[in-house]
């Protein structure tokens, strides 16, 4: 009959969440989808650095300005494709049937969204590394390119973390796959609009704004490293609110995930 | 020597909202038994095995799968396979990239995953597509790749929710004989949700019929059929030369209430019976055709069929 789990040498078993993170990222990666996106992300990198490295030469642009702006895009979409992830992931598999033989498994429900949060976050780490080129080419030569690329692997990932977390926490309580999304979409929007603030609205209520909402403060950190050049300990009160939602976001996404993940609502 | 039961439940119940799903579910399974759970649409019978493999909790009773109490769903899930009703499969992955997955999520080796993946294709019938993308599978193949799935742990006890649903007869051939091979092979025991009386009937040793949400009969089918209490009648049939004395002949034995021609097929005729002792009467009537040399071509006893009991028992739903 089938071997039994009884007779494997327990040393050699992986943890729950790592056997669901390992799925998450091959079906992610060899399924197409995260190449798919990647691809769609470095399509929209090159034209960002080409607008950005055009100004450049024109004198429209400072050196500092086209890498941070670049940076800056960089962060935005690769933690959007990260939010997509982690939303499609509790409510996908509950809308296509798949989620209830997950939950079959003795796997606890936390190793089961903590692992599909893990792969969700491959794809921030994959949209990072297509990065680094693009910020090479626009930063050689002024010393900047090290900095930029901490600062970004560092802001990006805190925001990816956070914005992971919240799609979860949507997925796990959205009726439908389609909600989960578009609610995801919404949010993320709400959140990146007040980088369009004029600089007249930036002061004031403003600035409490700026500074609350996760994804300005964390630009605005990397903004004044990349382009004011200043140092790391210069404007850590801005990081309160990217650490802050990052960890407190992460708490509740393994909660819901722990305690809320559950199937539809159907009596049969 | 008293066996303890493999399932145990009491007085199991879920609401969901002002919607009573099951209401004082008791039950009692010894291992090896294939029961039966029949019930119409919304009987609370995939509620009821939700609860049992710990996916839903209950709003109120107990119950323990395989001696494990239900405080402890882990090492209940540990010890059942599920085959949920209308499960989804995850078309971009092969068959046995499917089951390894699982394999190792109940705690197999990478290489313990890859044996147990080969060996169970090779048992549902689906070595050769194995390597397969599911998404190219038939319904049947993926219900028998459920069934695989279902038994990656080598469960104790095993849970089928419409396991042949929307397959066509061969394909629910193939279901019923693995699921009789789970209880000769493996020694498991089976909880088998359906609406098809004729599975239950075929394979089960005893069954339960839900009926919006609570127990309305529970024993072997012949019990249940004769609980059921289901006006009977018999339907049978003679040469149509012979309809006049057989109806004579059967009006005469004592117990048989009336006599008619039944509608369709010349020379069928329909005794309808009275009182308990109905089956007994029948065979007073067969006696009598007997002694006045008319040859009964068929004959079939109405009411005492699983199918009689469960529409009496869920007639109101």
């Amino acid at each position: 009959m089938t071997a039994t789990a009884a007779g494997d040498p327990p040393r050699r078993r992986a943890a729950g969440w790592a056997i669901v993170c390992e799925r998450e990222v091959r079906d992610l990666w060899l399924g197409g989808r995260g190449l798919v996106l990647s691809l769609a992300f470095s399509v929209l990198l090159s034209v960002v650095a080409y607008l950005v490295a055009t100004n450049q030469a024109l004198n429209f642009l400072e050196q500092r300005e086209s890498v941070n702006l670049t940076l800056q895009v960089a962060i935005a979409v690769g933690s959007l494709l990260t939010l997509l992830a982690a939303a499609d992931s509790v409510s996908g598999e509950r809308e296509r049937a798949t989620l209830e033989s997950l939950l079959l498994t003795p796997v606890a429900r936390l190793a089961i969204t903590s692992g599909k949060l893990l792969g969700a976050l491959s794809l921030w780490l994959a949209a990072f590394v297509i990065t680094i080129p693009y910020v090479w080419f626009l930063g050689r030569g002024i010393g900047l390119v090290g900095e930029a690329i901490v600062a970004g692997l560092a802001i990006g990932t805190l925001l990816a973390v956070f914005l992971a977390s919240l799609g979860m926490i949507i997925s796990v309580f959205a009726g439908s796959n389609r909600v989960s999304l578009s609610l995801g979409l919404f949010i993320l929007l709400a959140l990146f609009a007040p980088t369009q603030f004029p600089i007249s609205a930036q002061r004031g209520w403003g600035e409490i704004l700026l500074r609350v909402n996760p994804i300005t403060a964390g630009e605005h950190y990397v903004d004044r490293i990349v382009v004011n050049g200043d140092g790391w300990g210069d404007n850590l009160s801005w990081l309160v609110s990217p650490i802050v939602a990052a960890a407190v976001f992460a708490v509740a996404a393994a909660f819901a995930g722990a305690r809320y993940v559950r199937l539809g609502r159907t009596v049969h | 020597m008293r066996v303890t039961p493999v399932i145990e439940a009491d007085g199991l119940g879920k609401r969901y909202g002002a919607v009573v799903a099951l209401e004082g579910l008791t039950l009692a399974v010894q291992p090896g038994e294939i029961l039966g759970v029949l019930g119409p649409n919304g009987a609370g019978k995939t509620t009821a095995i939700r609860i049992l493999t710990t996916i839903v909790s209950p709003d109120r009773g107990r119950f323990s799968v395989a001696g494990v109490p239900h405080t402890r769903p882990a090492e209940i899930r540990r010890r059942v396979g599920v085959v949920p009703e209308s499960a989804g499969y995850p078309g971009r992955q092969t068959g046995e990239e499917f089951l390894r997955f699982h394999a190792r999520l109940f705690g197999h080796t990478r290489a313990g995953a890859h044996a147990a993946a080969r060996a169970l294709l090779a048992q549902v019938g689906l070595a050769e597509r194995g390597g397969s993308l599911i998404a190219g599978y038939s319904r049947g193949m993926r219900q028998r790749l459920g069934i695989a799935r279902a038994l990656v742990n080598d469960p104790r006890v095993v849970f089928l929710d419409e396991p042949t649903l929307g397959l066509d007869p061969a394909g629910q051939r193939q279901m019923l004989a693995l699921v009789r091979s789970i209880t000769a092979e493996r020694g498991a025991t089976v909880l088998l949700c359906t609406h098809l009386l004729a599975e239950v009937e075929e394979v089960c040793s005893r069954v339960l019929i839900l009926n919006r949400g609570r127990v309305a009969a529970e024993g072997t089918i012949s019990e249940v059929a004769r609980r059921a209490a289901a006006p009977r009648s018999a339907r049978l049939r003679v040469p149509a030369e012979h309809v006049d004395r057989a109806r004579r002949a059967l009006a005469a034995a004592s117990g048989i209430e009336r006599v008619e021609p039944a509608n369709g097929q010349p020379g069928s005729l329909t005794a309808t019976l009275n009182g308990d002792a109905s089956v007994v009467a029948m065979n007073g009537g067969l006696r009598a055709l007997a002694e006045a040399n008319i040859p009964v071509i068929s004959f079939e006893l109405e009411g005492a069929r699983l199918s009689d009991a469960f529409l009496a028992m869920t007639s109101e739903s």
